[in-house]
C-alpha cells in the first residue's frame, strides 16, 4: 500500500467531485481500478482510474453515495492529505491489438464513466463513441473532454440529453453494427441487459469487457 | 521421538501446504501421528472462507489444547491472517503463522524446542520454498504453481488473506516435479489460490500444463480447481493428452447471470456451458465438478432455479454446494437484501439431493467402462484409489501395490450418495 498527497479536489456537482493525487511511481493499464481510504483507515473501497496513463497525476471520479461511508468521508479530504492507494487491480481493459483497429461503443451509467474517461484520454485516436446514462444532465460529468459527436448523453429523468431514456432504450433504437467492439460499465441491471440487447446484434463480450460497480 | 500432529482445513491448497510441512517435519525425525492422538506439536492450518471453517478452525484449537496442555500449538492459515489478534490474544496458541511464512513453520518449532522464541513476523516470507511433498498423507503429490489472487470476488475474502496474485517460477516448478516423479509419484495435482491466472516470465498456465505434460516418466497430471476465466484455447487443446486426467473443477458459483455479475465474476453462465460443451465435444464423459454459493445477496427465487437448470443441464460429477455467508470486509457485506438463513437452508436441501442423484447417475454410466486405477489403500486383497476421472473405484486382487496403477474393468456401484464403483481387474 502506498499513500499519495491529495493535490486537489474538483467538485463537478454538490455530491461528485474528483481527487487528483500525485502520481509517485504508480503505474497502471487505463480501464484499472485502485482501493482508496484515509491513510490508516480500514474502510476502503474500489475506484476506477479517472485519469490517463500518460498524466503526471492520478485522479479519481467520486459520487458520494446516500447513507454511504466512504465515498462520504473522502469528499471531505482536502490538498495535502494523504491518501492509502492499493492497486492496480482488475482486467477491464483494452485490447492492444484492437486499439487501432476497431471501432469502440463505451457504454456507462454514472460514474462508471470514469474508466471510459481514461481511455479515451489515454488512446485518443481510437475511433469510438460513449453513450452515457444518466438521472439528470447534470451528471454529464466534463463531457467537454469527449471531442464532438463522440459522447451521447442518455437522460432518463429529464428531456436535456441527446436521447431521452436509458442507454438500454437507446441500444434498442439504435442497433450497433456487430464489428463493433463494446464496454460496459457501472450498474449491474444496466449491464445485464445491455449485455442482452447487444448479444442479440450479434455483438460477443468476453470477460473483459465489463465492470460492475454496484 | 517427538510427534506432530496437523489438522487442515479448506482447500486443496492448504491440503498441500500441510503434506509439504508433515513431509519436513518426518524427513527431520518428527513421528507424524493422528490429531486425536498426544503430540508434542499441533498445527492447525486453518480457514476463514466461511463461518462455518471459522467455527472449525476454533474448535480443533480448543481439542489440541485439551489434549497436550504442554504441546506446542502453532495456528497457521487463512483464519491466522484475518483474525490475527484474536488468535494471538489466546494464550494457549503459542505461534500465530500467516500464509505468506507458513513454509517456516518447522524452523520456528525447532528454535522454540531450542530455548528460543521467533515472533513469526521476523521468519522468512516465502510462497513457494517448500520441499516435495513425498511423505505427508496422500499417494497423489500436489505442487503448488501459484498463490494469491486479484480477482476480488465480491463475495471472498481471498485476495485479503492470500494476498496479491503470485506465480512460482516455470523452472522451480519442473525441477520440483521432477523431484517427485524420481522418488515415485505417480500422479501429479498442480495447485494454487487462482492457477489460471498463472504468469511468470511471459509464461502462462497452458504452458506450464504443456510443459509438465512434456516430461517423461510413468505419470498422470491433474489439475485442481480453476476459475473459468483463466485460460485460452490452448489449454482445451491439452485437455486430451494421454498424460491429462480427464477432470476439472470449474468453479460456477451460480448459474444466474445478473448474480454472476453482482459476484464480480469474469464470465456468463453461457461462456461457462460453452466451455463444458466444447470440452464434452471431445471426450463426452468427462469429469466437470463444481462449486456452489448458495443465497448470495438478493438471489431470488428465479436465480436459484436458473442454478438448478444449469446443473441438470451440465451433468455434473459433483458439486460443492456451500451456504453463502458474510465475510467482513468483502463488498457483499455492505449490499443489502441478504437472504433468509431458511431459505438459504431451504435451498441446500434442494440442491444437494439435485446434485446427490447426478452425481449417482454420472457414476453408474461408467459401469461396462474401465478405469485406471491409482491404489491409495490395500486392505486385505481389497484395493482402493482413484480412476483418471477421480472417481473412487474398489477392487479385489492378490499381491496388488500400493502407488501402481490397474486396469480395471467397472461392474457395479456402491448404494448411497458417495457411491464407490467397483470392478475386475483387467
Ligand atoms: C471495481 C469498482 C470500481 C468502482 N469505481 C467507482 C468510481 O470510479 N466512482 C465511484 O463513485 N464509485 C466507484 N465504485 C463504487 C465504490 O467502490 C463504492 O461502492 C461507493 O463509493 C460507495 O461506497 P460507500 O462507502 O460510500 O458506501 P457504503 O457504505 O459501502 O454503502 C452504503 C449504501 O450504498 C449502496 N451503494 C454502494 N455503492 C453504491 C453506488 N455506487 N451507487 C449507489 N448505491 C451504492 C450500498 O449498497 C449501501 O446500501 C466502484 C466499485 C467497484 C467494485
Ligand atoms: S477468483 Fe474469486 S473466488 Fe476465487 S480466490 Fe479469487 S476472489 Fe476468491
Amino acid at each position: 500500500m502506498r499513500s499519495h498527497k491529495v493535490i486537489e479536489i474538483r467538485n463537478l456537482t454538490s455530491s461528485t467531485y474528483v481527487i487528483r493525487m500525485e502520481k509517485n511511481d504508480f503505474t497502471f493499464k487505463t480501464g484499472q481500478y485502485i482501493t482508496l481510504g484515509f491513510s490508516g483507515s480500514i474502510d476502503r473501497r474500489e475506484y476506477s482510474i479517472y485519469s490517463s496513463e500518460n498524466d503526471n497525476f492520478l485522479e479519481v471520479l467520486i459520487k458520494e453515495v446516500e447513507n454511504g461511508l466512504v465515498s462520504k468521508k473522502l469528499k471531505r479530504c482536502k490538498s495535502g492529505d494523504y491518501l492509502d492507494v492499493d492497486g492496480p487491480f482488475g482486467h477491464f481493459s483494452l485490447e492492444e491489438s484492437e486499439i487501432g483497429r476497431k471501432k469502440f461503443l463505451f457504454i456507462a451509467t454514472g460514474t462508471g464513466i470514469s474508466p471510459i474517461h481514461s481511455f479515451v484520454e489515454t488512446h485518443p485516436e481510437m475511433d469510438y463513441q460513449v453513450l452515457h446514462g444518466v438521472r439528470i444532465e447534470e451528471e454529464a460529468y466534463e463531457k467537454d473532454s469527449y471531442p464532438n459527436g463522440k459522447y451521447i448523453l442518455c437522460t432518463s429523468r429529464e428531456k436535456s440529453g441527446d436521447y431521452h431514456g436509458r442507454v438500454t432504450d437507446y441500444l434498442m433504437k439504435n442497433p450497433i453494427p456487430s464489428d463493433t467492439v463494446c464496454y460496459l460499465c457501472g450498474n449491474c441491471h444496466m449491464i445485464y441487459e445491455a449485455y442482452d440487447i447487444l448479444e442479440k446484434q450479434g455483438i460477443s463480450l468476453g470477460p473483459i469487457h465489463t465492470e460492475v460497480y454496484f | 521421538m517427538k510427534k506432530v500432529a496437523f489438522k487442515t482445513l479448506g482447500c486443496r491448497l492448504n491440503q498441500y501446504e500441510t503434506d509439504a510441512l508433515a513431509s519436513q517435519f518426518q524427513d527431520k525425525g518428527y513421528e507424524l501421528v493422528q490429531f486425536d492422538e498426544s503430540a508434542d506439536v499441533y498445527v492447525i492450518n486453518s480457514c476463514t472462507v466461511t463461518h462455518q471453517s471459522d467455527h472449525k478452525s476454533r474448535n480443533f484449537i480448543n481439542q489440541a489444547n485439551r489434549r497436550n496442555k504442554d504441546s506446542v500449538l502453532v495456528v497457521t492459515g487463512c483464519m491466522a491472517n484475518n483474525a490475527k489478534e484474536e488468535l494471538e490474544s489466546r494464550e494457549e496458541i503459542n505461534y500465530v503463522v500467516e500464509n505468506d511464512q507458513k513454509t517456516s513453520v518447522f524452523s520456528l518449532v525447532e528454535a522454540h524446542f531450542g530455548g528460543e522464541i521467533i515472533h513469526p513476523s521476523k521468519l522468512n516470507a516465502d510462497l513457494f520454498s517448500y520441499g516435495a511433498t513425498d511423505k505427508g498423507f496422500h499417494t497423489r503429490s500436489m505442487i503448488k504453481i501459484q498463490d494469491g489472487c486479484d480477482n476480488f470476488c465480491t463475495f471472498c475474502i481471498i485476495p485479503s488473506v492470500r494476498g496479491r496474485a503470485a506465480s512460482r517460477p516455470l523452472q522451480d516448478i519442473l525441477t520440483n516435479i521432477r523431484e517427485v516423479i524420481s522418488h515415485g509419484a505417480k500422479e501429479i495435482v498442480i495447485t494454487g489460490v487462482n492457477i489460471g491466472r498463472y504468469e511468470f516470465e511471459g509464461y502462462q498456465f497452458d504452458d506450464v500444463v504443456e510443459q509438465i505434460l512434456n516430461l517423461e516418466g510413468d505419470f498422470r497430471l491433474r489439475i485442481s480447481s480453476i476459475e473459468p476465466d483463466g485460460f485460452r484455447e490452448k489449454f482445451i487443446g491439452l485437455l486430451n493428452h494421454p498424460k491429462m486426467t480427464p477432470h476439472l473443477h470449474l468453479c460456477l458459483q451460480s448459474g444466474s447471470e445478473p448474480v454472476l455479475l453482482q459476484m464480480r465474476r469474469m464470465y456468463t453462465a453461457k461462456r461457462f456451458k460453452e466451455i463444458v460443451q466444447t470440452v464434452r465435444a471431445k471426450n463426452p464423459d468427462f469429469n466437470i465438478t463444481t462449486d456452489i454459493i448458495i443465497g448470495f445477496p438478493n438471489e431470488s427465487e428465479e436465480d436459484f432455479s436458473a442454478t438448478c437448470d444449469t446443473i441438470k443441464e451440465l451433468n455434473f460429477g459433483h458439486v460443492h454446494t456451500f451456504k453463502y455467508s458474510i465475510r467482513k470486509g468483502t463488498r457483499a457485506e455492505r449490499m443489502p437484501d441478504q437472504v433468509d438463513e431458511r431459505i438459504k437452508t431451504e435451498r441446500s436441501e434442494v440442491l444437494r439431493n439435485l446434485s446427490d442423484e447426478i452425481k449417482v447417475n454420472y457414476r453408474k454410466s461408467f459401469i461396462g467402462k474401465t478405469q485406471s486405477v491409482l491404489v491409495e489403500k490395500i486392505d486385505g486383497n481389497i484395493a482402493n484409489g482413484y480412476g483418471e476421472h477421480y472417481i473412487p473405484v474398489q477392487f479385489t486382487g492378490e499381491n496388488i501395490e500400493k502407488n501402481q496403477f490397474y486396469k480395471v474393468k467397472i461392474t457395479d456401484i456402491e448404494d448411497g450418495s458417495d457411491p464407490v464403483l467397483k470392478g475386475e481387474i483387467l
